[in-house]
């Protein structure tokens, strides 16, 4: 079934929805709720979960009959509706970023609004998935991301069966974000951080999209899916694990590497040139041996941009 | 000491403190003019973190301007050290962005910042070291381009000891308290207060915009808060400073946002006494003759923020009165 989370006028357009997927036994409680398009040039999030909603529709009708819906999942593609339709990340109106607006309030600006009507239609589900990409410069390997996670969210992560979990401690930064304002409700919450922005990245969608049917099989949420062996083992990641290189000289920066591949320490990952002379100014070497985890896209490089980020496999605590 | 030798030695000097390449060809610096004088206190007015707000710009060239005559005609009066940052976002005040152009980055949400790292981070860091260590730091923000605002200076309640005697000096129009819980801890104020280094956020008048009586109430409060500190000497002729404060805080200041999306025109006049009410303005629609929503007054009081770009959605701020009874004021 198909709502509106929230419906708003226009000053002189037509007014404007965001509309929502509701899935699975309408009697039962909410299970899973997944939101994307918090901001809108968050394409790989919105792409995923249309795709995903296309898919619990077909199996909803039958298409797949050895699966079965059997709790209820809610699936927001996209609440920056006009920041989608206009390219823009922010709410274009004012340039306000609704994931600094939590937990927003009935009667505030219209970001608040929209907030408060996304945290009211998520903050019971049994489990909460915020999906997001890095910004149009950067590239970031799926992965879940965890921030002051609880034991149980720790555990929880892996059945999304990704090659990355990155854990973070909660930062001021992020007290008026939806992840943020999910954390003082009972349940579990999930961030996820695919590709970059501004594009659909078709190889990290397909991942995440597996990684989302094999979260709702392991939860009990889609009965009958049948989980793969994944390739290669989950690896739990802390942040003294990440080793970041950022620009020493501002230039054009280069390279053809793909995350998701494990590098050597020392191996060249790309080149930064001098913009109007084109010479090489600097190569980048990997700091350390590990995961190619995330890598700059955008080839014109202020001095101090984060150009990459390898992470090392932790021996022991940390892949549990 | 000759005159001449007198002026040579306060003459202001313009200084770059943070310097970094840009990807092709150019290099952004951030500036300062310094004002030398004696062994006295330090002080620093900083505008322009948000690239659409010039109101604090004209602040800088105001008090420049004082200086500058200060130090040709009786130089021993300044007795300790003034900093002027007129233009901390400087790419984007030169490219009318707000925020950090490229990095799509507040300015004013990256403190303190670190020494490595992006732009945003690195500048943070830069800002904060220049300034810790100050008597007092000025943070001149107008509003954004949709409100009007009166003078006004906002603090931190967590702060509220330290600062609102300082504040109270300051010829502006309102002190506004805001609880603890609703700050952004991101800030440059909230940063350097943290660290012992008191900043008073003042704001006024509306983005994109310079008020040129509003800046010159803030100029005679910045120099009569500099005396009181011992930056001026005693018995320095300054402007005079006539304006007391009002106080507001969260349980006297009402909201009014817009009912209905459309086009805000208003009724009343920004900085007038209110009734509650008394019409404020009207939501109007342009693709008919009829008023969509009447924007009344909840209250006895002054309306201090008045909405100045008129189309609004639904939920947008059109105005802020602060209540004459039952508050602080």
């Amino acid at each position: 079934m198909i709502r509106n989370l929230l419906c708003m006028t226009a000053p002189v357009r037509d007014g404007f929805d965001i509309p929502c997927h509701e899935l699975g036994p309408a009697s039962s409680q909410l299970s899973v709720a997944l939101v994307g398009g918090l901001h809108g040039d968050e394409i790989n999030g919105i792409f995923i979960l249309s795709r995903l909603a296309d898919f619990l529709n077909s199996v909803e009708k039958g298409d797949y009959p050895e699966l079965r819906l059997a709790k209820r999942v809610l699936v927001i593609p996209a609440v920056n509706v006009l920041g989608v339709n206009q390219r823009t990340r922010t709410w274009p109106f004012d340039k306000s970023d609704i994931n600094r607006m939590f937990p927003g309030s009935t009667g505030g600006e219209t970001t608040q609004r929209i907030a408060y009507a996304v945290l009211e239609a998520t903050k019971r589900a049994e489990f909460r998935i915020d999906i997001h990409t890095a910004g149009v410069d950067f590239e970031e390997l799926p992965q879940v991301r965890l921030y002051g996670p609880s034991d149980a969210e720790r555990e929880t992560a892996r059945w999304f069966g990704l090659s990355a979990i990155m854990e973070r401690s909660m930062s001021p930064v992020f007290t008026t974000t939806l992840k943020h304002s999910w954390k003082v409700w009972p349940g579990q919450s999930f961030l996820l951080r695919v590709g970059q922005a501004g594009t659909v990245q078709l190889e990290h969608c397909q991942r995440v999209f597996r990684a989302l049917v094999s979260f709702l099989g392991r939860t009990g949420v889609l009965e009958g899916v049948q989980l793969a062996v994944e390739d290669e083992d989950t690896c739990y990641f802390d942040k003294a694990s990440g080793y970041r290189v950022f620009a020493k000289k501002a230039g054009t920066f280069v390279s053809d590497r793909q995350v998701g591949r494990w590098v050597g320490a020392g191996q060249e990952l790309g080149y930064i040139y001098d913009s109007f002379n084109g010479n090489v100014i600097e190569k980048v070497l990997s700091p350390a041996a590990g995961l190619l985890t995330g890598i700059r896209r955008h080839p014109l490089l202020f001095e101090g941009d984060l150009i990459l980020r390898v992470n090392k496999k932790i021996a022991k605590a940390g892949n549990r | 000491m000759s005159p001449r030798a007198a002026l040579k030695h306060a003459a202001p000097s313009i200084e770059t403190f943070f310097t970094i390449d840009l990807p092709y060809c150019e290099s952004m610096e951030i500036r300062r003019t310094r004002f030398s004088g004696g062994a006295g206190p330090r002080a620093a007015v900083v505008a322009g973190i948000h690239g659409d707000e010039l109101e604090g710009l004209y602040v800088c060239h105001r008090l420049a301007a004082w200086l500058e005559e200060l130090l040709r005609t009786t130089p021993q009066a300044l007795l300790g050290t003034v900093e002027l940052y007129p233009a901390l976002n400087t790419l984007g005040l030169d490219t009318l962005t707000r925020g950090l152009p490229v990095f799509d980055t507040d300015l004013n949400r990256a403190f303190p910042g670190s020494a490595g790292g992006p732009l945003p981070a690195r500048l943070a860091a830069a800002i904060m070291t220049a300034l810790e260590g100050a008597v007092l730091v000025v943070d001149i923000h107008a509003s954004n381009i949709y409100l009007r605002e009166i003078p006004q200076v906002r603090i931190n309640q967590e702060f509220e000891g330290l600062l609102v005697p300082i504040a109270r000096r300051m010829n502006l129009d309102m002190i506004w308290l805001h609880g603890a819980a609703t700050v952004l801890e991101t800030t440059l104020a909230h940063s350097l207060n943290l660290r012992g280094t008191p900043c008073l956020v003042a704001e006024m008048g509306v983005g994109m915009r310079v008020t040129p009586e509003y800046c010159d109430q803030l100029v005679a409060g910045i120099l009569n808060a500099w005396r009181e500190l011992g930056i001026l000497a005693p018995g320095t002729p300054l402007p005079p400073a006539t304006h007391t404060p009002l106080i507001a805080d969260d349980s006297n200041v009402h909201y009014l946002n817009a009912q209905t999306s459309g086009m805000f025109v208003a009724a009343a006049s920004h900085w007038t006494d209110v009734h509650r009410g008394e019409l404020l303005g009207s939501i109007v629609s342009p693709f008919g003759g009829s008023v969509l929503s009447e924007v009344r007054s909840p209250v006895d009081g002054i309306l201090f923020t008045l909405r100045e770009y008129p189309l609004v959605y639904e939920g947008s701020l059109m105005a802020r009165v602060m209540a004459r009874k039952g508050g602080r004021s």
